[in-house]
């Protein structure tokens, strides 16, 4: 918790300002109970008998038993620890992927001049705006083709050609936010595209390099139409495949595993997060760098 | 490279064109941009084109999903604007959705961000809990309690009985209202842009806001003058995005109907019809057509949000 | 997309042709076959399946079977991706109404010349095998035997001292008695039955005590205006009555299991599929009791029909579909598949596996067991196989059945509405 020191904040006045900052506090903390309140009913889902779950909006279980956490580890064929490890696969390589490919093409967009770039640009929005159920098919039937279903790389390749639209978009609007002078500057000094790419626009634009990082990931820890088109076999399912696995609407199933599976599945993004808001901190306030 | 070495940036002023090897000088200028802009082009040529021009020709067809597809020419689009009352629904709701949903989550997001970004003790945990929300993402486990929330019985109008005496009605499965719990559910989940916010109140250099304590600004005139101006490429982009994610929302409808868009096709978001019609009701032709139009509507929205923004959205270039 | 397609068969026929030329095409390399089989349902079925498919290798040592599983809802549009880029598995668990679809659209592959022969499945009886039937053909096996079924919280009728539903009771009775029960007040918003006047089994049963049915067999509607304007009154009136829950604790429910109003608590009685009995009772705190649907009148049929909880198809264009046969028959014919089953499933359908396994159940098992024996004598005929299109009917009669319930429309405008959507409906086909 070094973030107080971070930004500027006002030396503390007196009694004024400790009424504020109670107020303040009172207030965030009302709102976190309101952000926390679904999570601490799953937590308590997840160890209270089965026969309680749906009719009750209590967090406090008759009975509590730990008993799910294991019936859902090790509930099918493959643990758990596979699904976490082939979700966890996924998501750093479709991160990487994500920030590499789309800073790429966001930098072009934000500071290269070209022929056609406004078009590029238009249509590289367009491919935001078509739902992907429609396209499912025949993109289901190109992997075929290539031989990529049932492997985990129709999740991963695409990230690395940049294909989500929205994290190039958010790149553009931050790197047009970064001085031009030091660009600038730095022709002056004889450097190239890539060195300005990676010698000032990478290191200036961390905290949108971080944001992008904590969405990719999370989204792809999150998705599942994609894993359950592409992943067939039990061994390289991701979390959220094993999760709704637990679940059949028309039958029998185990809803304290589903919970406690949600729950334990929520533990990696979560750190993944803690991990990365860091970086979001940092930047160009902290750099020393100054126009 | 030998050419003068600016020819490639993008400056705000035109460079000289000097008078010499026009194709060379054409490669020269356009190399740079295209280089970067490779990994996104194969993606697009090789991954996302193709897809979305077979789905623009099944849009003209009959396509069961199992059978090969008929060509119909344009019946599908004639019978979406002439004789389809789901597809007004959907309409309907989509837009009241996207018309509160958008302006709603984007001031909440930026408000927190902004509390956020001050010396507040203990901000990493705030952050990280007013996060949680958005990391549950359309998990099955939202929907349970969604139910448990809202409905008749649920902690919402517990709350309302006691504070204000009020009994309120069963909202999540009340035509009336239904829609309005995915509102809220849509708000609750704000923690995309409020991050983004946060990135892009980070990228704002401390020193501007020093000069004006200096110049005496108080923070009302700080924030007016200073912070969101700064801000107005990160605000464009949130605006552009939610609105293009609020028409195209399908998961929140779909976990919390099961698919059905009820009660009374209250929750029928454009998305989740189209869904219906897809691979509920063996349509891929009809749904084809249907997000193509749904592609044309977004598509004017963002066309007029990006002529707009020359009025009010500061770049630094 | 054709195109790509036939490149695509093209290919790999091709290259079929030439491995075989290359090995000689002996036949033990015809034998050795691999095949994959899709189904829904959550891990137990999944556990039973893959111990299903372990113990085959005792069976057939030659052919290997890879399990891949998904919940519902995910279930379909999986399986429609994958028959739509020809990578269709060669087992497909197929539910009834599902089945009319892909086997008309040509997915699945007819099993009329395995009977008798790789499949033996006479003593499944004639309806069980025909339910399996579309247009005159076999499609798909029969792997466990469902039907509608009424449960109810045993103590909840208990405690208001009425009696509960039992096999004959009328619907007139029945909504006297809910209405007693629900005056009685025994906790805050409860009633006694949940609202099936949007449940299409339950509109279905209702239609065929009176003769009458969804669809004819020449594929037109099987009901007046007047017959759906009618069973709207008749839950009007339980609503208003205090019999049934309001419309909106009704609108909670999705049809399935725990968003029942008798699984949240909302109401003693629910209306239900046999094989749902176990699923409904482990999210149940009290015990709950069985019976038949109520009746029109005393003399009226039951209105049940004996259906496949689901089936299981072999692919069109499956490689290797003798294998495939032989394995669905190892499921349903085979005591050994049958034995790792169970009932979990639904109940099997043939009288030999049935009855050993009999003495290997728990009670819950038994109970629908029992459930479908007892009803058997009295089911009537299979209903007319469902015209192209039949399946939105579900999803029309659900949202009249909410209009009618919020009061936006009257129960007779209610049944013409219906009505006039479902020939909509049909006539898109």
């Amino acid at each position: 918790m070094t973030d107080a020191t971070v930004t500027a904040a006002p030396p503390s006045r007196g009694r004024r300002s400790r009424t504020r900052s109670l107020l303040i506090h009172g207030a965030l903390i009302a709102a976190s109970i309101a952000m926390l309140y679904p999570i601490l009913w799953m937590v308590s889902g997840s160890v209270r008998p089965q026969d309680e779950l749906f009719g009750t909006t209590s967090l406090i279980p008759s009975s509590v038993d730990f008993g799910s956490y294991l019936r859902g580890w090790m509930g099918l064929q493959v643990s758990f620890g596979q699904f976490f490890w082939n979700s966890l696969v996924i998501s750093v390589l479709a991160t990487i992927g994500n920030v590499l490919g789309c800073s790429l093409a966001a930098f072009a967009f934000a500071r290269l001049r070209f022929g056609g770039r406004n078009f590029w640009f238009a249509l590289m929005l367009g491919t935001l705006m078509l739902p992907y159920h429609v396209v499912l098919i025949p993109q289901y039937i190109l992997f075929l083709e290539l031989g990529w279903v049932n492997t985990p790389l129709p999740l991963i390749v695409p990230k690395y050609l940049a294909t989500d639209a929205f994290f190039i978009f958010l790149m553009v609007q931050f790197f047009r936010g970064i001085p031009r002078e030091l660009d600038e500057a730095a022709v002056m000094d004889g450097c190239g595209p890539f060195r300005i790419y990676f010698r000032i626009m990478l290191p200036l634009s961390l905290p949108v390099l971080a944001t992008a990082a904590i969405f990719s990931f999370i989204w792809t820890w999150d998705d599942f139409f994609g894993p359950l088109i592409y992943l067939n076999d039990i061994n390289t399912y991701t979390v959220q495949l094993g999760l709704r696995s637990f679940v059949d609407s028309t039958g029998t199933s185990d809803w304290s595993a589903l919970f406690a599976m949600s729950n334990l599945s929520l533990v990696p993004v979560f750190l993944f997060f803690l991990f990365f808001q860091r970086l979001l901190i940092e930047g160009i306030a902290t750099t020393g760098m100054k126009r | 490279m030998t050419v003068h070495p600016t020819v490639w940036v993008d400056e705000a002023r035109p460079a000289a064109a000097p008078r010499r090897g026009a194709l060379r000088r054409m490669l020269a200028r356009n190399a740079p941009g295209y280089l970067f802009l490779a990994p996104w082009l194969i993606g697009f040529f090789g991954l996302t084109l193709g897809p979305a021009l077979v789905s623009l020709y099944l849009s003209f067809t009959n396509y069961d999903l199992l059978r090969a597809p008929d060509w119909v020419g344009a019946a599908n689009y004639v019978r979406i604007a002439t004789d389809d009352p789901k597809f007004a629904a959907a309409m309907r709701v989509t837009f009241i959705y996207v018309v509160l949903s958008v302006p709603l989550k984007l001031v909440f997001a930026l408000a927190v961000a902004m509390a956020f970004n001050r010396g507040i003790r203990g901000l990493t945990v705030y952050r990280a809990i007013f996060y949680l929300p958005s990391l549950l993402g359309g998990s099955v486990a939202i929907a349970v309690l969604w139910r448990q929330l809202f409905a008749s019985d649920g902690l919402v109008n517990m709350l309302l009985w006691k504070a204000f005496g009020i009994e309120g009605p069963s909202w999540v499965s009340n035509p009336d209202y239904s829609l309005y719990t995915l509102v809220v559910l849509s708000i609750w989940q704000f923690g995309s842009p409020m991050i983004i916010f946060l990135a892009g109140l980070r990228q704002i250099p401390t020193d501007m806001y020093e000069a004006a304590e200096i110049d005496g600004a108080g923070k009302a005139r700080q924030f007016f003058k200073i912070t969101l101006p700064l801000l107005t490429p990160v605000v464009f982009f949130n605006a552009v995005i939610q609105t293009i994610e609020a028409f195209k929302a399908f998961t929140p409808a779909f976990i919390i109907s099961e698919g059905t868009g009820g009660p009374i096709n209250s929750t029928l978001f454009y998305t989740l019809y189209l869904y219906q019609e897809a691979f509920g009701f063996f349509r891929m032709g009809y749904a084809a057509a249907l997000a193509w139009i749904l592609l044309v509507i977004i598509a004017l929205f963002t066309a007029f949000s990006f002529l707009s923004a020359r009025y009010w959205v500061h770049y630094d270039d | 997309m054709s195109i790509t397609l036939s490149r695509r068969s093209v290919l790999s026929g091709g290259a079929a042709a030439l491995s075989l030329a290359a090995f000689g095409g002996g036949p033990a390399w015809a034998q050795s076959a691999r095949l994959r089989f899709l189904w829904w349902g959550s891990q137990e079925r999944a556990d039973r399946t893959f111990k299903a498919i372990e113990a085959y290798k005792g069976v057939a040592s030659d052919v290997s079977i890879t399990g891949e599983f998904a919940g519902w809802s995910d279930y379909w549009p999986r399986l429609a991706t994958q028959v739509a880029g020809r990578n269709a598995p060669d087992l497909i668990q197929m539910d009834y109404r599902y089945i009319f679809e892909y086997a008309r659209r040509g997915a699945l592959k007819p099993l009329d010349d395995y009977l008798d022969k790789s499949l033996n499945i006479a003593d499944f009886g004639q309806m069980n095998i025909d339910s399996g039937r579309v247009d005159g053909k076999l499609y798909g096996v029969n792997l466990g035997v469902n039907s509608s079924i009424v449960l109810y919280d045993e103590a909840a009728w208990e405690k208001a001292g009425i009696e509960p539903p039992k096999p004959g009771t009328t619907w007139e009775e029945f909504a006297e008695k809910g209405a007693a029960l629900s005056a009685k007040k025994t906790k805050p918003g409860f009633y006694a039955s949940a609202d099936a006047s949007g449940v299409e089994p339950a509109l279905e049963n209702w239609l065929r005590q009176q003769g009458k049915a969804l669809f004819t067999a020449d594929g037109a509607l099987g009901f007046e205006p007047a017959d759906a304007g009618k069973w709207f009154a008749m839950w009007a009136e339980m609503r208003k009555s205090g019999a049934c829950v309001p419309a909106d604790v009704q609108a909670l429910d999705q049809l399935n299991i725990e968003t029942n109003p008798l699984t949240t608590g909302k109401a003693a009685t629910a209306f239900a599929h046999s094989n749902q009995y176990i699923g409904y009772q482990k999210l149940n705190k009290s015990r709950l009791g069985v019976s038949s649907y109520p009746k029109v009148s005393a003399e009226s049929p039951s209105g049940h029909y004996l259906k496949p909880s689901m089936l299981i198809s072999v692919a069109n264009g499956s490689a290797h579909a003798d294998a495939a046969v032989a394995f669905a028959n190892f499921l349903v014919a085979n005591p050994t598949g049958v034995e790792i089953l169970g009932v979990e499933r639904g109940v099997p359908a043939s009288e030999s596996m049935r009855n050993g396994l009999a003495p290997k159940l728990n009670d819950l098992d038994s109970v629908m067991v029992k459930y479908i024996a007892d009803i058997t004598p009295g089911v009537g005929a299979l209903p007319p196989p469902p015209p192209p299109g039949a399946g939105e009917l579900a999803f029309a009669l659900k949202r009249v059945a909410e209009e009618v319930g919020f009061g936006r429309a009257t129960p007779e405008a209610g049944g013409e509405k219906l009505v006039r959507e479902a020939q909509t409906i049909l006539k898109r086909g």
